[in-house]
């Protein structure tokens, strides 16, 4: 395929929704048929694009699928009472900006995309909150991304990523603004409280799609390894710790958690924080399982979100896990994917998270053992929370206050079913998608393996080195 | 059966590839056939097929009659993975599947609170002692480089052996209720009789025996651990005898019988006797299951026994030899079931919740008041499930 009709690809997976947006806010009307029809577009534009990419070299392609995908689930999934211009606008608007930074190989334009994906957090009509930590975290990491980007600019660097690759840009100065940038956006200790605030002030489903972007493992995947290959030897293994300490951290904390939306974005991030270790563990097993997991930990956690939404808009927003509603009863479509989804999300054999989990925990065998310790513990109780939260929503006495509640509708039924079929069947046949990420953490590790990271060149199949001993003199 | 017999070989082992492969690294889907996994997939196919059959008749028209039997299939495909498994990252599958589905099935008459708060507990002791599994597999592969048990079992020094098998006992333990994990035995009691059946008197409850006894050439390397483990099946055996005697209800009695003898099992493990250990749980499998589905006949197969001796069935005297005080103790501990609740709740539950409280102070956020205030013991009997019956 041409390089031009690459560029047409790609733009139209990022304009068709930001053209929807526009016609949105400047229409107000059919916002669900504008929204899925646009973000359709995006889909098959982004799995043109997987499908001509070269086989190693599609993790932008892929994460392009997977979040159009994820956003097109999200607008058939929002309740009546949510699917307004605005919110389907704000919602279209962030699948634009993120398949721009997924796309592009530019700093300037990763750095918009960046802020304009977190934009609609900060303007009341669309999903900002009244608490003020999500908007200082979000701003903060644009902060120093952007300074980031400035010292590599103003050290007299191209802004092309692929031709800062290894050269260290900005030194450490840039390095460490990157590494501040990814703790903020992604939530590591000590910056964690601010993903709670914004599950519990925000918009459900537009908040599960902005935590599902991933961008701070996307800055260590795209950025960080590939351009500070050896500071991030030296340096980056302490950014690990932190996140497989957040892992633990945020899985203690969800143990007394009663407000449904709280707990569930504890354990999206407890779950989610060992990617970052695998990413860093230099060998293709890790690297592999922090991609499956990143797909895993994205589809499980915004269908728990999705279906928490939906029990809000038909029962109410005084959903606690304090007490039983019995909402099985009334519900048993969405208590059962509920169920599923909670049970990928922390490894149940049969699902994708177990086979993903199985390869962190190898893959980290040598470089951070620690994990091998962490995730197991951070899994279990993780596991008695979602079961905690299962059990209280759905289970005990049927509630009897109201005289019919409905069960998962036929767009949201079908949509719940996609997502199951994705955790389930990829758990029982993972060699597709675990094929198809190996080929692109091969990419990611080969680049380390370039400089710095000797251990890698002893660690990955020779094949991915060309002379191993270069790396190690 | 009949390949072991002509060839006269120790394992057959067929292997299916690999369930997913990153360069070197694959898992493989590599079954066992020996002289330990046979008997046991053997009992789960004769059971699970006696236990559905009876299902079919005793849960008739019970709502949620079909979730029974989808759970009993994936139950049953979860123990034939787990003991055909020829390796322990497999048989970590299978014995999660066991785990998730007891799990269920105890929460099975999820419109009353206590089953469904029992099913959590259960979950919490299971995933808890379910880190020592995993963490033994991380350890053989960190210093065995394989976890696979199919061309015989790795070597380890005698160190690295005792931490693999204490790890595995912790798991064992956990699976077969042994002390301190006990105290959920009778909780799960609350599923229907034909799951507790086969759980608790048949298969689930000796998933931990067959886990000890797959690592039996790595225990005989770690007299340390053999010691732990002659020392945990000793304990609970004493501690099964006496509280069974204290139970009221029969399915409970039954339990705590299960737990002893499952202790009595583990001694025998400990000590080396395989097959011994093999034919014991064999037997134990099959009466208990016979017992658990009598249950519900209990009190008119009592009369017909009363009827057949002509009087009273008079207890044994064993109790009467104890002065009266020590038997007032004794039955008062016997009846709280060791305190075992008790102590792991005050020792490891309360304060794995007041570090949670405490993160949740550090967090700031708005209802650190209402977590602080302790309205959610999440593994903790007590409490909820009673507010929510009153």
């Amino acid at each position: 395929m041409t390089a031009n009709l690459i560029w047409m690809l790609t733009g139209i997976a990022i304009t068709a929704p930001w053209f929807a947006a526009v016609l949105l806010i400047v229409r107000r009307r059919a916002a669900r048929i504008i929204g899925v029809t646009a973000s359709l577009v995006s889909v098959a534009a982004s799995v043109l694009l997987l499908l001509t990419a070269p086989s190693g070299e599609s993790l932008g392609e892929s994460l392009m699928v997977l979040y159009s995908c994820l956003t097109m689930a999200s607008t058939l999934m929002l309740p009546k009472r949510d699917c307004d211009a605005p919110t389907m606008a704000g919602v279209l608007f962030m699948l634009g900006a993120t398949l721009a930074a997924y796309s592009t190989d530019n700093l300037a334009v990763f750095l918009a995309g960046w802020i304009l994906t977190m934009v609609p957090f900060l303007i009341k009509p669309w999903f900002r909150v009244p608490s003020w930590r999500p908007v200082a975290a979000l701003s903060l990491s644009s902060l120093a991304l952007a300074l980031a980007i400035g010292f590599i600019w103003a050290s007299g660097h191209s802004l092309s990523i692929e031709a800062l690759k290894d050269l260290s840009p900005g030194g450490g100065a840039a390095f460490g603004l990157l590494t501040a940038a990814v703790i903020l956006r992604k939530g590591i200790c000590p910056a964690q409280a601010w993903i709670a605030d914004l599950a519990e002030g925000g918009s459900g489903i537009p908040t599960s799609l902005l935590l599902n972007g991933h961008f701070g493992a996307l800055l260590v995947a795209r950025l960080i390894l590939p351009l500070f290959p050896r500071t991030a030897s030296n340096l980056f293994p302490a950014l690990s710790w932190f996140a497989m300490a957040t892992a633990l951290y945020v899985a203690i904390r969800a143990l007394t958690e009663n407000s449904p939306r709280r707990l569930l974005s504890f354990l999206a991030l407890s779950q989610s924080a060992v990617i970052l270790a695998g990413l860093e563990s230099r060998t293709a097993e890790g690297i592999t399982g922090a991609l499956v997991h990143w797909f895993v930990v994205t589809v499980s956690t915004a269908g728990l979100f999705g279906i928490l939404r939906l029990l809000e808009v038909r029962f109410g927003e005084n959903l606690t896990a304090s007490r039983y509603f019995g909402l099985a009863a009334h519900a048993p479509r969405l208590a059962v994917s509920f169920c599923v989804f909670g049970l990928a999300l922390v490894g149940l054999p049969g699902t994708l998270s177990f086979c993903s989990q199985d390869l962190l925990i190898h893959g980290t065998l040598m470089s951070h053992p620690v994990t091998g310790v962490v995730l197991p513990v951070a899994t279990a109780m993780n596991a008695v929370s979602i079961f905690r939260l299962f059990a209280r929503l759905f289970l005990g006495k049927r509630r009897t206050g109201f005289t019919h509640m409905a069960d998962a509708l036929p767009r949201e039924r079908w949509t719940l079913a996609a997502g199951i079929l994705f955790v389930v069947l990829g758990g029982i046949f993972p060699n597709l998608i675990v094929g198809q990420r190996s080929a692109e953490a091969d990419a990611v590790a080969k680049g380390m393996a370039r400089q710095g990271f000797s251990d890698a060149a002893r660690l990955l199949p020779g094949d991915l080195v060309e002379n191993p001993a270069d790396h190690l003199r | 059966l009949w390949t072991l017999a002509t060839t006269h070989a120790s394992a057959i082992t067929v292997t299916f590839g690999s369930w997913f492969a990153v360069h070197e690294y694959r898992f493989p889907l590599v079954l066992v056939a020996d002289r330990l996994s046979l008997p046991f997939l053997a009992m789960t196919v004769v059971l699970s097929g006696l236990i559905g059959q009876f299902s079919a008749t005793y849960l008739h028209r019970e709502s949620g009659f079909f979730r029974f039997f989808l759970l009993l299939h994936l139950f049953a495909f979860g123990s034939l993975l787990a003991f055909a498994a020829g390796s322990f990252d497999l048989l970590i599958a299978g014995w999660e599947l066991v785990g998730i589905t007891s799990v269920l099935l105890i929460a099975f008459f999820d419109r009353r609170p206590a089953p469904v708060e029992n099913g959590l507990h259960v979950f919490g002791i299971y995933r808890a002692c379910d880190i020592g599994l995993l963490l033994g597999v991380f350890a053989l592969h960190n210093w065995a480089g394989s976890a696979s048990f199919a061309g015989g079992m790795p070597h380890l020094p005698a160190t690295e052996a005792t931490v693999v098998c204490l790890f595995f006992l912790l798991a064992a333990a956990g699976k077969g209720a042994q002390i301190p994990f006990s105290g959920w035995l009778p909780r799960a009691m609350e599923g229907p009789t034909p799951s507790s059946a086969i759980f608790y008197g048949a298969i689930s409850i000796h998933a931990g025996a067959y886990l000890l006894l797959r690592a039996q050439p790595l225990l005989a390397e770690a007299p340390v651990a053999s010691i732990a483990v002659i020392a945990t099946g000793l304990a609970t055996a004493v501690y099964g005898t006496m509280a069974g005697r204290a139970s009221a209800d029969v399915k409970t009695s039954l339990a705590f019988a299960s737990l002893a003898q499952v202790g009595v099992i583990f001694v025998e493990i400990g000590f080396g006797w395989k097959s011994i250990a093999v034919a014991h749980v064999l037997g134990h499998a099959l009466v208990r299951t016979l017992q658990f589905l009598r249950a519900p006949s209990m009190l008119h197969d009592y009369r017909r026994m009363r009827s057949a001796m002509g009087g009273e069935i008079s207890r044994g005297p064993t109790e009467h030899l104890l002065p009266d005080g020590v038997r007032l103790w004794l039955y008062r501990w016997a009846f709280d079931r060791g305190h075992l609740d008790t102590i792991l709740d005050r020792w490891f539950i309360h304060p794995l919740y007041e570090i949670s409280r405490l993160f949740t102070k550090m967090d700031g956020i708005g209802t650190a008041g209402r977590a602080a205030r302790g309205t959610d013991p999440a593994i903790s009997l007590p409490g909820l499930a009673e507010r929510e019956a009153k």
